[in-house]
């Protein structure tokens, strides 16, 4: 039964890593950059969500609406005003700058914010279970939160395959220069993409903050896991992202049954397994579109 | 291209993934080259630069993981060049004190670099250094090897001593490099002296993570928490930076511990304690080291935060005075709250306490530009701190005095601004510190 509650635990986990990371695996589909501070902008939101609580006095839920289309305002800006200009300059300058935006983030929230732990309040949600037997308890947090993920990602994917922008984003990411031709603008959509995805990264990073605590360091360790994600569920495949947060999940918390040791190295075992034996992913969109 | 499976966010297949991995690795070479690119660290003079003029490198973790000990740094140093601005004598001369901090960015590379940094560019004449083994250790080596007086605390004596490949019952191989601090005794002390208080089963679950800390503690903790009674229930060694506790949790519950103790980092302990909460595990004493040592991290807990035990290294209310600004506890404490409007921490005492150990270093020197004399008087140094007495020369082991760290409870505060309070609940490792209250279940 140990072994039941830790998969279920995985499971749920792993709706966590996937939200960190489908907007990873937007961006890079979409534009080709690897985002290295989409952990800090996760972090990020989480500090704006802080402030509005604590300014006027509303529960984490509702300042997360007000800052969900302010983050997807942010990527937008990010995007028009400084990783469009580093596309033109070849591969390497959007990570340098992507690298470097992580730095600034970070040490801007340690001067506003200084070094100082801070949580977000999840209400009576945050330590509330529904428990089966005694053995096994299903956290309602948690629960909402791969709720919330599975929602999310099936949401992008039907505005993917469904909505006029979600069409021309795809053609964009087919090949940019031949979308232009019938009427397409790259930059445009670029900027809709990165949008979305520092949305999804703010909603990632909320929820870590309500589970957990953050701190202005808190973004790199996330960021990790969300590549790890984007690997082994297959890039260019959202559901791909959620299995690769389920397998990941449920990797670590089992091995962690077995031996707390090795519950985060068996993560990245699994991330080489991959790699090694599957590399397309575990959904392949070769395999998909054969 | 089908609309259903494919996305078609991927054309090139194979070839992107591989882009994504080249991408990522370059960006972890570029993480690890971080330092390099941040800002060198903040230089404070307290008088001119004559020839009279004796410097001082202070390194602690200002930015990084570590930076909630680092944040009343600056202001304690601020406090002793303001009482050092006259000058400072030494056997009948006059000099200038000039104090160079740096921060170590809780990293043990920068750390090490900027010692080096201060040895061989500043020419420092002594070096004081803070909080955690990942910046204590490498600068102590930098000196030890530069023949540098350093003097070091907040980090347990034995991860300072036998950490840096001192072994036990051999001599001492350090002849620069001296540390006051509590060990893992202290711990042991505090923590029997404070549960005896509460009827338990005497089940000690550990939440002891595979970090120096960590398995330091599981070495030497661990069998004397046995000796006092106490059956420890170890899980066995986890990973930082874990996101799921659910194995130690039904650990601790099929064994019914009803007394947990975690040396877990601030976020993996928020982790835990959330989920234990979820799994409906509510022990009579929760014991936590590492965390919950700055108001904030316990505040971070919500209402999960009050009545968690702890231990401390200084509070307000030890019966020390500052020999350099001649501040008590309470005045020191009360001073970092007007300046900062920051509730007091334990670092900014320990801090403190550090550098009145090296004025008084330097005041027992001879000669106070000559290292070999300075190390001399510091390896006789002897002062009453405030976070307790310290003595180089009565040991546990060479180069090391053992300081207290007192059984303290958390707890909702009654008066005052800020929503959280600690206190004494025992004094077994100084009977000087008065105890305020009984510890309470959690």
């Amino acid at each position: 039964m140990e072994y039941v509650n830790a998969i279920i635990q995985g499971i749920l986990l792993g709706g966590l890593y996937a939200l960190f990371g489908c907007g990873l695996s937007l961006m890079f589909g979409v534009m080709r950059i690897a985002n290295l501070a989409h952990g800090d902008l996760a972090v990020l939101a989480a500090y704006m969500i802080s402030v509005l609580v604590s300014a006027l006095a509303i529960s984490s839920y509702v300042a997360l609406l007000i800052v969900l289309p302010l983050a997807a305002v942010v990527g937008w800006l990010l995007q028009r005003f400084i990783l469009d200009r580093s596309l033109k300059s070849g591969e390497l300058a959007p990570l340098l700058v992507t690298f470097g935006l992580a730095i600034v983030i970070q040490s801007m929230l340690l001067e506003i914010f200084s070094a100082n732990t801070k949580s977000l309040s999840a209400g009576s949600l945050g330590t509330a279970s529904w428990k089966i037997g005694t053995q096994i308890s299903i956290p309602v947090f948690t629960l909402m939160v791969f709720v919330v993920a599975i929602l999310v990602i099936s949401g992008l994917q039907l505005f993917l395959s469904r909505a006029r922008t979600g069409r021309a984003m795809r053609a964009t990411a087919d090949d940019a220069d031949t979308a232009g031709l019938v009427g397409i603008d790259a930059r445009a959509i670029y900027a809709k993409a990165t949008a979305i995805a520092v949305a999804t990264a703010a909603l990632a990073g909320t929820f870590f903050a309500m589970r957990s605590t953050f701190e202005p360091s808190s973004g790199p360790t996330q960021l990790i896991f969300a590549f790890e994600v984007v690997v082994i569920g297959g890039l260019g495949s959202l559901w791909g992202t959620l299995i690769g947060g389920i397998v990941l999940g449920v990797t670590q918390t089992v091995a962690g049954q077995i031996d707390p040791s090795y519950s985060i190295l068996a993560g990245h075992f699994m991330f080489l397994l991959i790699l090694a034996f599957r590399p397309q992913g575990i959904i392949s969109t070769q395999a998909a579109r054969a | 291209m089908t609309e259903e499976k494919d996305l078609g966010l991927d054309p090139g297949g194979e070839f992107r993934r591989r882009d994504l991995i080249v991408k990522a690795g370059q960006g972890s070479f570029l993480l690890a080259a971080g330092g390099l690119l941040a800002a060198c660290g903040v230089q404070s003079n307290s008088g001119g630069s004559s020839s009279g003029t004796i410097k001082i490198g202070f390194v602690s973790p200002v930015t990084g993981p570590a930076a909630g000990f680092g944040e009343g740094d600056s202001f304690v140093i601020g406090l002793v060049e303001e009482a050092l601005k006259g000058g400072l004598e030494i056997g009948g001369k006059e000099y200038n004190v000039e104090i160079i901090q740096k921060d170590g960015e809780s990293s043990p590379q920068r750390s090490g670099q900027v010692a080096n940094e201060l040895i061989n560019s500043e020419e420092v004449d002594i070096m004081l250094t803070t909080s955690t083994p990942e910046t204590t250790n490498p600068v102590a080596d930098a000196c030890e090897a530069a023949h540098v007086p350093c003097l070091a605390t907040t980090v347990p004596w034995e991860a300072f001593y036998f950490g840096r490949g001192a072994e036990p019952g051999k001599p001492s191989p350090f002849k620069y490099t001296y540390v006051f601090c509590f060990g893992t005794e202290d711990f042991a002390t505090s923590y029997l002296a404070m549960w005896n208080q509460l009827k338990t089963n005497k089940k000690v679950g550990a939440l002891w993570p595979n970090d120096a800390d960590g398995n330091a503690i599981r070495e030497s903790l661990g069998p004397l928490l046995e000796k006092g009674g106490y059956a420890v229930v170890d899980p066995g060694a986890f990973p930082d930076g874990l996101n799921d506790f659910s194995s130690q949790i039904s650990k601790f519950k099929a064994e019914d511990c009803q007394i947990i103790n975690s040396f877990a980092l601030p976020p993996d302990f928020a982790t835990f304690w959330r989920q234990a909460a979820q799994q409906g595990f509510r022990p009579i004493i929760a014991q936590i080291a590492k965390t919950g040592l700055f108001p904030s991290q316990v505040e971070a807990l919500g209402n999960q935060g009050p009545n968690l035990a702890t231990a401390a290294y200084w509070t307000p209310t030890f019966p020390y005075k500052s020999i350099v600004t001649k501040q008590s506890s309470q005045e020191l404490a009360d001073a970092y709250t007007g300046k900062t409007g920051k509730q007091w921490n334990q670092q900014v005492g320990a801090s403190m306490a550090l550098l009145d150990g090296g004025i008084e270093m330097l005041k027992a020197s001879p000669n106070p530009k000559d290292h070999e004399k300075t190390a001399k008087a510091l390896s006789k140094l002897s002062y009453t701190s405030l976070c307790g007495p310290v003595n180089f020369k009565t040991g546990p082991v060479p180069n090391v005095s053992d300081t207290p760290i007192i059984s303290a409870q958390w707890v909702k505060a009654t008066s005052g601004e800020f929503p959280l309070d600690l206190i004494i609940v025992d004094n077994a490792d100084d009977p000087r510190v008065p105890v305020a209250a009984k510890l309470k279940p959690y």
